[in-house]
């Protein structure tokens, strides 16, 4: 059983929910991860979300299943969570528990201020499915592969607006980029094709290295829905987003905004 | 009939008409001596709505058309979709809208609106109105035992946290506490969904009188629209309530305006034990409340629980629609309210969670009550008057 008395911001958990119905949520003594483990029931779209529970809890009590497997793994809908954690915003203070009613919840009991002396109570119940142990290793962290190149992102609004306005044209859109800093978005079809180019974005240092031409394009090609999806729900501006490609294999953003970290892999189609 | 609403009040009129337009398709205008109602109710008659602008409220109100005998009255009712576009916009018709007038013509079966506005323009709208009988529930609001009136704003900050497509939400009153939780069909469904639950204290309530501990359980759609409308013009909001199965009444009024919301809560069947007559706690005396001879004849008190309403008597019509002529009020009977679309009702013997709405049933007052055979006429639970003269049938008319 867990007991958090907390103010969490519901930002990380509305975006979360814009990326897909179901994911899991593992809980270890540090962190909190939302999860979206990248199989073929979900397009192959993998996400890893990681949160310092330090940062947005004032207390932290987790017990997992035993000391040496200290975690808990939760299926959960992050649209329901969104939503019990949106109403309480303006709550004195707030629980979140792991309880079990007519099934495992995730209960979020808010105290709401009143005009009386009585407190409000505010309780929503999110059901969630404990995971078993024998599943948690679908639940590891990615293993980064070789990426041939690495890129920060162009501003997220820019990018939402050209990944909208060609997702009209086209299902599959061609991402690349260099070293250079250049990465090109192209849609093709039969009557036409579109390209926009953005340039000195800048690549990260820790990157991979200078293997050969700085302007040798590194592609993959992705369902556009896919990006736009990912694109929609960001509603903050993020401190830092990258981009690491690995040609014609899959396409990996990562955001990173104030101490959250949210990673999202979309693999390239054939 | 034609009536001049001034600048200021026509937000209002608009108001009163977005939150009947959460209730129903139709609008029924019924001009009267005591005012201008407007009422509409949705398709399976388990949920009404009625807003009695007063003489007062308008600048200029003329009711009754040159008709051959007095008594005629206009029963005029439009599609809402032809109404609310007129209204929807309510800033614009704060800021431009002088004054409106409606008026009514049987001649051409038109109603006209116009919006006389700033710089000079008049918009005209021309509406065609079918006749048809205005329907009106009565309720004794006086006979239930409990009731409640708490500022809008406390009831808007819980209704709040129910998603807006939250279809049903139940309300759980007793000495200590009101609850209110999200409703819930049973089955696998109710696995995924969020559940939200809040109490209030009795002190929140500027008035709170319990006779009877109750679970009912309600649409909150079509209550939002009058929650909203008190809200705006930071009107308190009175309920009536009773055992599950009684419609729940939600009113506000002020000195020129009333608005009545009366929505058919659920009769859980498993709960028929305690629908049986346990004697509901003597009220505490409420203040002030017009007691009537009239409603007492047409609603049946709260003594005479619910029996064992067979799942017929809901799906089924109870008699045809007959329109006769005004006066002959006891031979107008509505039909049976069907069940609510997805309710369980018909196949109520076969499921364990059976709960079956509880429809509003618009009847005519019958003279002839016999109590005997009270088992196989279905209990009225609001009843239909087309007698507008009396104040007692005035839905839920409180005066606290």
């Amino acid at each position: 059983m867990k007991n958090v008395p907390c103010l969490l911001s519901s930002g990380v958990v509305t975006t979360i929910s814009k990326l897909t119905k179901t994911c899991v949520l593992r809980l270890t003594p540090d962190n909190l991860f939302f999860i979206l483990s990248g199989k073929v029931t979900n397009g192959g779209v993998g996400m890893w979300c990681e949160l310092l529970q330090n940062n947005f809890f004032d207390e932290y009590q987790m017990e997992g299943v035993s000391s040496e497997f200290n975690q808990i793994c939760l299926e959960v809908s992050p649209e329901n969570l969104s939503r019990a954690l949106r109403t309480v915003q303006c709550a004195k203070s707030v629980k979140i528990k792991l309880t079990k009613k007519h099934c495992a919840c995730l209960t979020v009991a808010a105290e709401l201020p009143t005009l009386s002396s009585a407190s409000r109570v505010v309780t929503h119940d999110v059901p969630v499915e404990v995971i078993p142990r024998r599943l948690w290793q679908e639940f590891k962290e990615p293993v980064m592969p070789d990426f041939d190149v690495s890129i920060y992102l162009p501003p997220l609004k820019m990018l939402k607006n050209v990944v909208d306005r060609m997702k009209n044209l086209s299902n599959f859109l061609v991402i690349e980029a260099n070293l250079n800093g250049e990465m090109n978005l192209k849609i093709q079809t039969d009557l036409v094709s579109v390209s926009t180019h953005f340039k000195d974005l800048g690549n990260p240092p820790w990157g991979p290295s200078q293997r050969g031409d700085p302007e040798l394009l590194a592609e993959a090609t992705v369902d556009i829905r896919k990006l736009q999806q990912f694109l929609v729900g960001q509603q903050v501006n993020p401190t830092k987003a990258m981009c690491n490609i690995v040609h014609q294999n899959v396409v990996h953003l990562i955001l990173l905004h104030e101490d959250v970290s949210l990673q999202y892999f979309i693999p390239a189609v054939a | 009939m034609n009536c001049v609403i001034e600048g200021n009040c026509v937000k209002a009129f608009g108001k009163a008409i977005h939150a009947l337009s959460r209730i129903g398709d139709e609008l029924w205008l019924d001009p009267m001596v005591k005012g201008l109602a407007l009422r509409s109710v949705n398709s399976s008659h388990s949920a009404y709505g009625c807003f009695l602008f007063s003489p007062l409220f308008f600048q200029e109100y003329n009711f009754g058309s040159a008709s051959k005998h007095g008594k005629e009255t206009i029963k005029c009712k439009l599609l809402m979709k032809s109404v609310l576009p007129l209204f929807r916009c309510l800033t614009s018709i704060e800021r431009s809208v002088e004054r409106c007038r409606i008026s009514v013509s049987t001649a051409t079966d038109r109603v006209v609106i116009q919006f006389f506005c700033r710089h000079g323009i008049i918009k005209t709208h021309n509406m065609h109105f079918q006749e048809s009988e205005a329907l009106q529930a009565v309720f004794a609001s006086h006979l239930c035992p409990n009731v409640l009136r708490a500022p809008a704003r406390l009831l808007a900050d819980m209704v709040m946290h129910f998603p807006p497509f939250q279809e049903e939400i139940t309300l759980s009153i007793t000495a200590m506490k009101v609850t209110l939780r999200n409703y819930q069909e049973g089955g696998k469904g109710h696995m995924k969904t969020l559940c939200t639950e809040m109490s209030l204290h009795p002190d929140e309530f500027d008035y709170f009188q319990i006779g009877l501990d109750s679970d009912i359980t309600f649409c909150l759609k079509e209550l939002r629209g009058i929650l909203s409308f008190a809200e705006y013009h930071s009107l308190p909001v009175s309920i009536y309530l009773g055992a599950a199965g009684k419609p729940v009444c939600f009113s506000v009024d002020d000195m020129v305006l009333e608005g009545t919301v009366l929505l058919a809560t659920l009769m859980d069947s498993e709960s028929n034990d305690h629908s049986q007559p346990t004697e509901p706690r003597s009220p505490t005396t409420p203040r002030g409340v017009n007691s009537s001879a009239q409603a007492v004849d047409a609603f049946e008190g709260p003594s005479s629980m619910h029996h064992d309403i067979p799942a017929e008597m809901v799906t089924s019509s109870q008699g045809s629609p007959v329109i006769n002529s005004p006066n002959r009020m006891h031979q107008n009977m509505w039909p049976a309210c069907l069940s609510l679309p997805g309710s369980t009702c018909t196949s109520a013997n076969t499921s364990p969670a059976s709960t079956k709405i509880c429809s509003l049933l618009f009847k005519a007052v019958s003279s002839k009550q016999d109590d005997g055979a009270c088992a196989a006429q279905p209990p009225v639970l609001a009843c239909y008057s087309d007698e507008e003269n009396t104040d007692d049938n005035q839905p839920g008319s409180p005066s606290l």
